[in-house]
């Protein structure tokens, strides 16, 4: 009996410990500053384990019985630790509460075990014995869950089942126990059947702790990820709360379908409502076909075509039923064609003619984006307006980038283009800002299309006022040589962020 | 299951070998347009096929570099045709030739040509008739795209090849120093590009001095400004500044003033401006032609290419100057003209190696290594995503006797030259081996004029330089050192010389 006793107490010594890492651990994981986290949890752990053994006095009958016990609640809160502080970091504003809650009850039911146990042995052996044996294996247990926990613990399981596992082996001692000390034990029988249910508990956790950990990380992300892809070109990820879906490329957001259509309809309608009878459209960029859908709106069109370089992207807004009901299947019309090329080689080896150009690039956050900005590109792409043609190009913020705003509105002026700057607001981007730009002056249109949500007539002698805030910066130009936007950009947002 | 000690070792191995195979793929490439061989064949004197065929022309271009195809652009562009280039190579360009493969075009040498300065008039009506300067504006798809250099050192990447970061003081003021002493040699006068136009006897005793001894007089000694100057005279000269004229030294930074962000590139390097050159001119060069005897007569000369006289009343010798005492019936050798030895690779990558952080860009340097870095081909893409490219590798042996550097460029063998190269590349971008599929390599003994102490105001070069008459030289060795502007400016001359000759007489 001697030897599996001891061994016992190798067990839940390591379980002890198990409980008291993985607290730290999560804290560190979830709430960071790992130091702190770590010395709270383990101060706070030693100081319940004390009032566990101060408390152990007040036990004086029953001690097997009640040793069973603690082992069974051990294993169960200590168990379902782990799940239950995830679910409660995810769906409760207390975790912090619950969390040291949580480290106090186990450091209590820990400090309990080994006093208790050492008093049911305690007329068995000598005294000092007992201590020597019992610190021993105590403290060997402690090791090997210190060295288990990082090496096969964390990395193979997880925390979530590991705390399981070891809850697990907290309830497989207290069975244990009632055989070890049956001839103290009241009723076998009922504390069996609990060991049992308790185990059984467990080991559904344990099967389904994925499906704990999915649920609870999915609302820590906020939004539930509904696609994500490494194309060739970029990473895309779309995000759906609600009825807002959100697509984000390399992580930039591109748009919020709650809002989009503002920014949409600003992109296309104040310039293409001002081309006499538009036929012929080229949109470079707007793989996502919403600025697709706007143009469609005018029945002179003819024919949209779209360069964009990633066919993953464009097939996706072709085919996903979420979003070709939010693009309006505009890619499924026949006036449409959509050619996958790099855009600068595309517009500089094509010949044809267009009477609206939109360029919708993302922002010029690097040097190959930026050749995008240049006044090469614009040269290249004016090349292709008609005599009554119009182009707008998507310019980054007025307001948290003025510098870059009005770097691409003088690179146009100095690619020989006449250019009416303006902005509006769309709420999950902030200010934003476009530049309609042409070999003649531009006209503001007398009529817009029926039906739009944002943009109206009266509305538009507005966007294309600057306050102070947004006016004009002094900026040399663009250039393939001398790339001053993609610095001026970079420099904007450190001065946001810092 | 029990494994064997001696299963477990197998499997070990096995597993070594799979890695091992995967660590080395495999590399293809070897030496190409390799042209010492004719050189050889001149120096040795060897026999020649007899005379078959007679041609006369008025004028007989010998060698089909820049200074050759510029002085045929220059009597074609005055209507003047009744003239051929032969050149000896394949290939004509000289140092400006050119590669293609499925990928993109790319340099063999010269690369780019610095934003030239007013004075550089020839340069600039090339460039206008060839459309790069317009109105004057430079077209910017010619100039060089940002980000354009880029310096290995302290374990990063900087923006520039002139040192900027870890800085003491002391390097800041010598270099500050350097650059105010620049600036009154730019007032001077003095340097300038061609550099005929500047020269003067005031500074014939700069020419006689390295120009490491002159950074010495000067006081200055930073390792780090002297590293820098070092890799511009190596860069520019293939020869170390202890190797170079202290005048040769100063003209690399006080003769230009760079008026538009630069240089000017193409995706092949100068060998583009080469293309647009052969555009104009069609048969009027003949490649794969070797000249080997030229024989002044009375009245006219004779030069024998192949089995070939051509008889001509004029000849321009734009191939390097130090072959003409091998070619030319009684010319003594020259002392003065030396040549610095250059390797050059080109580096086919089947994706681009992860970078130590910066953005990738043109011309990229390591602090410290023998060779001086490699320039980007798909660079000027108009693209914004690229996925393969070809890099130009180049590498001086500046370091010891030119002789004795000829001796090893021709003596080690492809993949002695292969492996340094990926040597030198991985400590910058340790996963190059993963990235090259084929390394091709070109040896040129002879790539460059190397101003060494003394050659500038030599009187063997301004004797040759300054000659009228029937034979003219023209190569860019005669201003000293070569860049594409000297080529084409002694071209350009030689031409003029001819034609006024002729224009006298018509």
């Amino acid at each position: 009996m001697g030897i599996l006793l001891f061994i016992s107490v190798l067990l839940i010594a390591a379980c002890g410990l198990i409980y008291e890492l993985i607290a730290g651990t999560l804290a560190s994981y979830l709430l960071g500053d790992s130091v702190l986290q770590f010395s709270t949890i383990i101060g706070c752990y030693l100081f319940a384990m004390g009032i566990g053994s101060a408390l152990s006095r007040y036990l004086s009958r029953g001690l097997a019985y009640r040793f069973v016990w603690i082992e069974l609640m051990l294993g169960l809160i200590g168990g379902f630790s782990s799940a239950l502080l995830f679910l409660a970091f995810a769906y409760s504003q207390g975790f912090q509460i619950i969390l040291y809650a949580v480290v106090m009850v186990i450091g209590m039911l820990v400090g309990l075990e080994i006093p208790i146990l050492m008093r049911i042995v305690r007329e068995r052996y000598q005294f000092r014995d007992v201590v020597a044996h019992i610190l021993t294996f105590d403290y060997l247990g402690a090791l090997g869950a210190s060295l288990l926990f990082p090496v096969l613990l964390v990395p193979h399981l997880g925390l979530v089942r590991s705390a399981m596992l070891f809850g697990l082996v907290n309830v497989a001692v207290a069975l244990w126990s009632t055989f070890l000390f049956a001839k103290q034990l009241p009723s076998v029988r009922g504390l069996r059947v609990l060991c049992a249910l308790v185990m059984c508990a467990l080991a559904l956790g344990l099967a389904q702790a994925r499906r704990i950990t999915t649920a609870a990380e999915d609302n820590i992300y906020a939004d539930e990820i509904i696609f994500a892809r490494d194309t060739r070109y970029q990473h895309i990820v779309l995000t759906r709360f609600k009825d807002d879906i959100r697509l984000f490329l390399n992580s930039h957001l591109q748009f919020s379908s709650r809002d989009e259509y503002r920014y949409h309809e600003a992109l296309i309608h104040p310039g293409l409502a001002a081309v006499p009878a538009p036929r012929r459209v080229l949109v470079l960029g707007g793989g996502d076909g919403l600025a697709v859908r706007e143009i469609l709106r005018y029945p002179q069109v003819e024919s949209v075509t779209l360069v964009d370089l990633d066919p993953e992207m464009t097939r996706l807004f072709a085919t996903h039923p979420m979003l070709t009901r939010l693009n309006q299947q505009s890619f499924q019309s026949p006036k449409v064609r959509i050619i996958n090329a790099d855009a600068f080689p595309w517009v500089d080896s094509n010949a044809d003619s267009f009477d609206f150009i939109v360029i919708d690039f993302p922002d010029p956050t690097n040097y190959s984006l930026g050749k995008l900005y240049t006044t090469a590109f614009y040269r290249a792409a004016a090349r292709h307006l008609s005599a009554q043609g119009l182009m707008v190009v998507q310019s980054t913020s007025p307001m948290f980038s003025r510098d870059s705003y009005w770097c691409i509105v003088e690179t146009l002026k100095r690619a020989g283009l006449k250019t009416c700057p303006y902005h509006v607001y769309v709420p999950s981007f902030g200010e934003w800002g476009f530049v309609i730009a042409s070999g003649h002056e531009y006209v503001p249109p007398t009529s817009v299309p029926a039906g739009l949500r944002f943009v109206s007539l009266d509305g538009l002698p507005s966007m294309f006022q600057f306050p102070p805030d947004m006016s004009p910066m002094s900026m040399p130009p663009n250039r393939l040589n001398d790339q001053v936007l993609v610095r001026a950009y970079d420099q904007d947002w450190k001065d946001i962020s810092h | 299951m029990r494994v064997s000690r001696r299963k477990f070792l197998q499997a070990g191995s096995a597993a070594l070998v799979g890695l091992s195979v995967k660590g080395d793929r495999p590399i293809t490439g070897s030496f190409v347009n390799d042209s010492f061989q004719l050189g050889h064949q001149l120096r040795d004197r060897s026999t020649f096929p007899e005379v078959r065929k007679l041609e006369k022309h008025s004028v007989v271009i010998v060698g089909g570099g820049i200074a050759g195809l510029s002085a045929a652009w220059r009597l074609h562009k005055r209507g003047f045709t009744d003239f051929i280039v032969l050149e000896m190579n394949d290939q004509p360009g000289g140092n400006s030739r050119w590669g293609q493969n499925e990928i993109t075009a790319f340099p063999w040498a010269a690369h780019y040509v610095p934003v030239p300065g007013p004075k550089a008039a020839y340069v600039r009506e090339l460039f206008e008739e060839l459309g790069v300067l317009r109105n004057g504006e430079w077209d910017e798809r010619y100039l060089c795209f940002a980000p354009q250099e880029r310096l290995f050192l302290y374990g990063r990447w900087q923006q520039g090849i002139e040192p900027a970061i870890g800085l003491a003081d002391r390097d800041r003021e010598q270099f500050r120093r350097f650059e105010e002493l620049i600036h009154k040699f730019r007032d001077s006068g003095g340097f300038t590009i061609p550099m005929e136009r500047g020269l003067s006897p005031k500074q014939a005793d700069l020419d006689r001095l390295p120009f490491s001894q002159w950074l010495r007089a000067q006081g200055m000694d930073s390792t780090i400004l002297n590293w820098y100057l070092n890799y511009c005279c190596r860069d520019d000269y293939g020869a170390l500044a202890s190797d170079t004229s202290a005048w040769a030294g100063l003209h690399y930074f006080a003769s230009r003033e760079p008026e538009e962000k630069g240089p000017l590139t193409w995706p092949e390097g100068n060998g583009w401006i080469v293309k647009r050159l052969l555009e104009r001119l069609g048969p009027l060069v003949r490649s794969g032609r070797i000249v080997h005897r030229i024989e002044p007569r009375k009245n006219d000369l004779s030069v024998f290419c192949g089995d070939t006289e051509h008889k001509t009343r004029f000849v321009i010798f734009a191939a390097p100057t130090f072959l003409a005492p091998y070619i030319v019936e009684g010319m003594t050798r020259l002392q003065e003209f030396e040549y610095s030895p250059w390797l050059t690779a080109n580096l086919t990558l089947d994706r681009m190696p992860a970078s130590c952080g910066g953005d990738s860009t043109w011309d990229n340097v390591v602090m410290n290594s023998p060779t001086l870095g490699y320039v980007d081909a798909m660079h000027q893409t108009l693209q914004s995503r690229v996925e393969r490219t070809v890099w130009t590798f180049y590498w001086a042996l500046a370091d010891g006797a030119p002789a004795e550097n000829r001796r090893r460029l021709l003596e080690k063998d492809w993949s002695y030259w292969k492996e340094a190269i990926l040597h030198d590349l991985e400590r910058v971008h340790p996963d190059i081996r993963q990235c090259v599929s084929r390394i091709d390599l070109m040896r040129l003994g002879h790539a460059m004029a190397r101003p060494k102490p003394g050659a500038i105001f030599s009187p063997e070069r301004r004797d040759l330089a300054g000659r009228n008459g029937r034979f003219l030289f023209a190569n860019s060795d005669l201003s000293g050192f070569s860049i594409f502007e000297e080529a084409q400016y002694r071209g350009v001359r030689a031409a003029e010389k001819v034609l006024a000759t002729l224009g006298g007489k018509s």
